[in-house]
């Protein structure tokens, strides 16, 4: 099962700050920040280098994500609105 | 995780007395202090060269994903008004 099929791409890409990346973003950096506690080091001062690229990693890792999280909503639409136009006599709005 | 280990060994060490050993165990790990003393260089630079390569592909990517968003729009656009 592949994360993102080629129909991913006809949807419009997620802005590259977005929920996800700032989460995940934020998670790799706390992640740093834990990593610098238990080893006794100053939280925020040391290892920028380790911060950074844990950092990174969770915005990049997020935005696959978000953008495989939004594929499968698309999905889940097209067929509920496919749903709805093959079976229009179990959606009539009580009219007439 | 292997700082949590060390963590602990520490504390062990600290807190109870080593226990007797009745039989000799073979390990084959060996751990070193760790020395923050001085910046580790090579870990610096593959840490900040991995984070540029990342961020350049993750930027790539998404103008590469918007450019054809558009084409596949003006595609589908071209073929909804018939293919002239």
């Amino acid at each position: 099962m592949v994360l993102l099929p080629d129909e991913s791409r006809s949807l419009p890409p997620p802005p590259l700050l977005n929920k996800g990346t700032l989460w995940f973003g934020f998670s790799g950096w706390l992640a740093a920040l834990l990593d610098n506690a238990f080893n006794q080091r100053p939280v925020l001062r040391a290892g920028i280098h380790r911060q950074v690229l844990l950092a990174s990693l969770g915005c990049f890792v997020g935005y696959q994500l978000v953008k495989r999280a939004e594929y499968v909503h698309a999905k889940v639409d097209r067929e509920l609105l496919e749903y709805i136009r093959h079976h229009p006599v179990d959606f009539h709005t009580g009219e007439g | 995780m292997a700082a949590g280990l060390r963590a602990v060994r520490r504390w062990g060490l600290a807190v109870a007395a080593a226990p007797p050993r009745l039989a000799f165990t073979r390990s084959a790990s060996v751990v070193k202090k760790a020395n923050n003393d001085q910046p580790n260089w090579l870990g610096v630079g593959m840490a900040f060269g991995t984070s540029a390569a990342l961020w350049g592909f993750l930027i790539k990517e998404h103008a590469e994903d918007e450019i054809e968003y558009e084409r596949r729009k003006r595609e589908r656009r071209h073929k909804s008004e018939g293919c002239s």
